[in-house]
């Protein structure tokens, strides 16, 4: 993949005054790339319902205006995508995964997450890196309903991890035994994928 | 929300023939002609006509009539990925 | 016939050409330089010191007939990675990573036939010029109209070119439509295209023509759209969508 470099072209940037919060291989953007992969679906709010299902006692099924019930905090992270860009200080709205766990009695034997999503896109986490603050169901980014395009009504949102991750579009999570690659981490991507670990693709 | 003005989702997408470089790599032919024949819904779309998604971690080519995804490319520092599941087969004229 | 193995190879940039305001036509020698077919693209490779790469398609402008060389007509997109550097960056004489001709399916050449249709949206003009360069080229009296929409007068590419062929060749003919500043005294299409547009441009050619669709793609989305609803075999229209190119 060596290429012939591009006299004078710099590429992106890594500002010094941010350097040190910047991942590995990363470059520091200010507007919202869209990450696509697909047509954008428009579920109605509706016939929208989040799910949690698989290892637990009783699966629990939220409806739109159920899930807009439950408590919420308000978050400010950094988010960093496999395709090198990262945006920093990004706000939302959001259900703590932790509150939603509350709703069912997880399985002992329930060990990571397929998170799945309109549009068919799944991506796996470990549950342990699910919990305890670590990831939450944002349905406001700035204050503002989160646009279709960058995932609303509902996405998952586990800014420790790179931003496939992040399911848009998310519908349920479903407890499983077993890690099994989602969409990307079937295909090349790293099974876990931290970036500051630069975990991009698999073997790394 | 409906303004399709404001998909920028929509506007990312681009036609398989915009792929031709990548499949031309990996299939060492022009596969834009190409006929892949969707798992999900059974019909048949020229390579260069599928639905293309370029910007994310990967490419994804999807069906034309029903958004199946029928492939998928990546491309990392030490490989190329490619997933062609959601075809049930593709088909192509013999080289001239 | 075996292919060659599709490769990047470096051309040399050997003449920048403004066209419009936000376009420029470039010019490159290739060291491997193959014959395209018209409507066909290369793909474009940048690196940076640190190693970051990041690549785009341009389609080719120049029609095959012109040999050793290729031109590429590029918009600038102000918010852009890759064209502003295109724009503001490269010089003749530069070195640019290319890798082509590609692409078999948005492809036109006399021996397919016509009546031709091509419909265009900004920089989507691009390979369809290749195409009627092409046919101009081979003397061709296929009949061939042009659709062909712009913001305003002055991002019109190739204008003179178009009309030119136009005076030359009765067989061929342009339709400008123009969506926010027509120029003074215009009594043309003043407009997004739309079916009405379509059916009007297509009307001599009846069901028959063969239809190229480039630009934008919410622009290609739209156009195809309307084609479609007007019954048009879906054999007979091939679509090239460029992407986010209108802000
Ligand atoms: C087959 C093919 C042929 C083409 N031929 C030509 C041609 O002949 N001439 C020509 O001028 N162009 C052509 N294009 C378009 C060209 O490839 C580039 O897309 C175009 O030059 C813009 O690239 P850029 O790097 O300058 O801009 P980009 O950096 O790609 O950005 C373009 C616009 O989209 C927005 N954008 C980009 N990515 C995202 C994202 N992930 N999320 C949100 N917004 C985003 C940017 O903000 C900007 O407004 C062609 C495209 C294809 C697929
Ligand atoms: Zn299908």
């Amino acid at each position: 993949m060596a290429g012939l470099i591009s006299r004078g072209f710099l590429g992106r940037r890594r500002p010094a005054e941010v350097e040190n919060r910047l991942p590995p291989g990363q470059y520091l953007v200010t507007d919202f790339p869209v990450l696509s992969a697909g047509p954008t679906p428009h579920t109605p709010l509706d016939r929208w319902s989040f799910t949690i299902e698989g290892l637990v006692q009783s699966p629990v099924t939220w409806s739109w205006e159920e899930f807009q019930k439950l408590p919420t905090q308000t978050y400010t992270i950094d988010i960093s995508c496999v395709t090198k860009w990262t945006k920093l200080d990004t706000k939302w709205l959001a259900v703590s995964v932790d509150t939603l766990l509350q709703a069912v009695q997880v399985d002992p034997a329930g060990r990571y997450v397929m998170a799945y999503s309109d549009g068919g896109y799944t991506t796996n986490l470990p549950l342990d890196e699910m919990v305890n603050g670590q990831a939450f169901v944002a349905y406001q980014f700035d204050d503002k309903p989160l646009e279709p395009v960058h995932g609303g009504p509902a996405r998952l949102v586990v800014p420790h991890l790179y931003f496939w991750k992040s399911a848009k579009w998310i519908r349920g999570l479903r407890v499983v035994e077993r890690n099994q690659p989602g969409f990307w981490e079937s295909l090349g991507y790293h099974i876990h994928g931290d970036p500051w670990k630069e975990e991009r693709y698999s073997g790394d | 929300m409906d303004n399709d003005q404001a998909d920028m989702n929509t506007a990312l997408m681009v036609d398989g023939n915009a792929v031709a470089g990548q499949l031309e790599q990996i299939f060492g032919r022009d596969m834009t002609m190409a006929i892949a024949r969707c798992a999900g819904c059974a019909r048949d779309a020229q390579m260069g006509a599928l639905m293309a998604f370029i910007r994310g971690p990967g490419i994804v080519l999807r069906c034309p009539a029903c958004q199946n995804a029928i492939a998928r490319i990546v491309e990392t520092p030490s490989a190329t990925y490619l997933e062609a599941r959601g075809a049930a087969y593709l088909r192509m004229a013999p080289q001239a | 016939m075996v292919q060659p193995v599709l490769e990047w190879q470096a051309g040399r940039v050997t003449a920048i050409r403004p066209e419009t305001r936000q376009t420029k036509s470039f010019s490159f020698a290739l060291p491997k330089w193959m014959a395209h077919r018209p409507g066909q693209h290369y793909d474009v490779r940048l690196t940076a010191p640190d190693g970051y790469q990041t690549q785009r398609s341009y389609s080719i402008a120049s029609p095959p007939e012109r040999l050793g060389e290729i031109e590429l007509t590029v918009e600038r997109i102000p918010d852009g990675e890759v064209s502003p550097y295109l724009h503001d960056v490269l010089m003749p004489g530069d070195q640019l990573e290319l890798r082509g001709p590609i692409g078999g399916y948005f492809v036109w050449e006399v021996s397919l036939g016509g009546p031709l249709l091509l419909v265009g949206g900004g920089s989507g003009v691009v390979p369809l010029m290749a195409m009627l360069r092409h046919r101009a080229a081979q003397h061709s009296t296929l009949p061939a109209r042009i659709l062909y929409s712009s913001r305003s007068a002055e991002d019109v590419i190739y204008r003179d070119e178009l009309d030119g062929m136009a005076a030359a060749d009765p067989t061929f003919e342009p339709f400008y439509t123009f969506t926010r500043q027509p120029p003074a005294g215009w009594t043309g299409y003043r407009r997004r295209i739309d079916a009405t547009m379509l059916a009007e441009v297509m009307r001599p050619f009846d069901r028959r023509a063969r239809v190229y669709v480039c630009g934008p793609t919410l622009l290609v989305e739209a156009v195809a759209n309307a084609l479609v609803q007007m019954e048009l075999p879906i054999e007979q229209i091939r679509t090239e969508r460029f992407g986010p190119t209108g802000a």
